[in-house]
């Protein structure tokens, strides 16, 4: 997918919202810069666990 | 006593006197609310003014305390509350135009706990919409102007609160922070700021920024004001999932300037960004530090290089979480900066989002290891003075799209991680700008924070300076 399509597929997640010509060039140039972000993020993280916290009530003990 | 004398006095002086009846409450609020009404139209520091309301809650707080039911050390105090926290029959707005009517039916936790200690909530202060921002321009009510030069903005997102503490309205305000936005704005108004550990004071009742980030903070002018409204409101509360148990907060009690043989550690590569004025101050602020017994480190946390971008990508993708429903039936009320923001944020994928999280677990280890070697660490709270608001959103000029040393990761890494930290005036600018120095403590070490933070005030008198604002 070229890098106008990926911003575009993103830009679908807005369920319609309306924006100007110059809001959407911003907020596609703000999508690339994440898409740099996740890029480094994903290498720096790349041997850290992945978070697996559960949503057991706080405080339950075993047996209890 | 004359108004102006009244609003000379810090929390802890107004406390005692309210306490012994040599003021009355009812003067002590009088006077503030005069103070807000006579600066307003240069500050624009409030929403919301609660002049009936809390004109009665004195009258009442000066009864108790003549028929000797005393309340603690916030009772008859006139204090103010960022527009973020829900008040029951007050308008609650967020700084949002979605909200700008909305009436909540109950009390956030904090207001319950305020009004449990007596506190007199004289005004609801203005805000970044919702806390999306960092300059407090970004409000539907107007930017908040700085009380040290109007041509300034007073630092977001609890501005408001902030520039009403600097301004002599009130000794005592409580906003909240999910990337910055205690520490940033004390910074700017010279001021303390403070936030403690994640889940020390509930959220409940409080708008979500990011629900992983979002603490409540406290502004005051001393260290000492600080923990004694701390007490007021910490502990825990089954309403907030974050909520911690904790024993009561006796944080004042157990306030003393003992720092002797205490290390704190700078994390010098990530200081080459900050302005030579607020290297001078932090400098010179370290020596007093080093002169009261500290030992002062070389610390090298290289996984912060990449704090800020995930502090920034974490609440990007949780606050679109809060504000999508709104934001599919009134996006075009918000902001246009901050629904572009929200936006952008939709557009985070799940995998993305816990990516970030990932980095953010390796970020918080480094950090964890850096505390088996330093009690404290310390940096200039923002590289420079508050920008001039002509300066736009980029005069905050933070750099949070790259790994760098920026020091924008320094301002950043302390909500993300939920750590407490305390922004404390340490200087001036040429230009007569206030400079801020923060102390950020390991996890639940709150008190230490606090302490070394008391032992610089306790060395020095920047904190005792007063912005020159006249009314108008």
């Amino acid at each position: 997918m070229n890098d106008n399509n990926r911003v575009a597929h993103r830009l679908a997640f807005l369920d319609g919202a309306a924006f100007s010509q110059a809001d959407l060039e911003s907020m596609a140039a703000e999508i690339e810069d994440n898409e740099r972000i996740i890029a480094e993020l994903e290498e720096f993280a790349q041997t850290t666990p992945w978070i697996s916290l559960q949503v057991q009530p706080a405080g339950k003990k075993v047996g209890s | 006593m004359i108004d102006a004398d009244i609003l000379q006095l810090d929390l802890t002086d107004l406390s005692w006197r309210i306490a012994a009846r040599q003021i009355s409450s009812s003067e002590t609020v009088r006077a503030a609310l005069t103070r807000l009404e006579q600066l307003e139209n240069k500050l624009n520091a409030f929403i919301t003014v609660l002049r009936d309301q809390a004109t009665v809650a004195a009258k009442q707080a000066d009864e108790e305390i003549a028929r000797g039911k005393y309340r603690g050390p916030l009772h008859g105090v006139p204090v103010t509350i960022k527009d973020m926290f829900e008040t029951a029959g007050v308008r609650t707005t967020g700084g949002s135009k979605i909200l700008a009517d909305w009436i909540p039916n109950t009390d956030a936790d904090l207001v319950e706990k305020l009004r449990a200690a007596g506190a007199i909530i004289i005004g609801k202060t203005n805000l970044d919409e919702f806390g999306h921002g960092g300059t407090s321009t970004l409000s539907h009510f107007g930017p908040v102007h700085n009380p040290w030069d109007v041509e300034r903005i007073a630092g977001g997102s609890s501005g408001g609160s902030a520039a009403a503490v600097a301004a002599g309205i009130g000794p005592l305000s409580y906003g909240t922070e999910t990337g910055s936005s205690v520490r940033r704005p004390a910074s700017y108004c010279g001021i303390v700021g403070f936030k403690p550990t994640f889940g020390i004071i509930s959220r409940h009742g409080s708008f979500r920024g990011a629900w992983s980030q979002d603490h409540v903070g406290l502004f005051a002018r001393s260290v000492k004001d600080i923990s004694l409204g701390l007490d007021a409101v910490a502990g825990y509360d089954p309403r907030d999932p974050a909520s911690v148990q904790q024993d009561k907060p006796a944080y004042a009690f157990r306030l003393e300037a003992k720092i002797k043989g205490m290390k704190i550690g700078v994390p010098r590569r990530f200081l080459d960004s900050v302005t030579p004025a607020v290297k001078e101050a932090f400098d010179a602020a370290l020596k007093v530090l080093a002169d009261a017994g500290c030992e002062i480190v070389n610390i090298d946390i290289p996984e912060l290089r990449y704090a800020a971008m995930t502090s920034n990508m974490t609440s990007s993708a949780e606050s679109t979480g809060i504000n999508r429903r709104w934001f599919r039936e009134r996006h075009q009320d918000y902001v246009p900066h901050v629904a572009r923001g929200i936006a952008v944020g939709m557009t985070i994928t799940a995998s993305e989002y816990l990516t970030v999280q990932r980095a953010r677990q390796r970020i918080r280890e480094a950090v964890r290891s850096a505390y088996e070697r330093v009690a404290i660490i310390a940096s200039p709270t923002t590289s420079r003075v508050a920008p001039l608001l002509s300066e736009g959103l980029k005069g905050n000029s933070d750099d949070t799209h790259h790994a760098s040393f920026n020091h924008s990761n320094m301002l950043r890494f302390p909500s993300m991680l939920g750590l407490p930290g305390c922004s404390l005036p340490i200087g001036f600018s040429p230009e007569g700008m206030p400079i801020g120095m923060q102390l950020i403590g390991a996890w639940f070490a709150d008190q230490t924070v606090l302490n070394s933070a008391l032992a610089y005030q306790s060395e020095t008198d920047w904190h005792t300076k007063r912005p020159a604002l006249a009314p108008g």
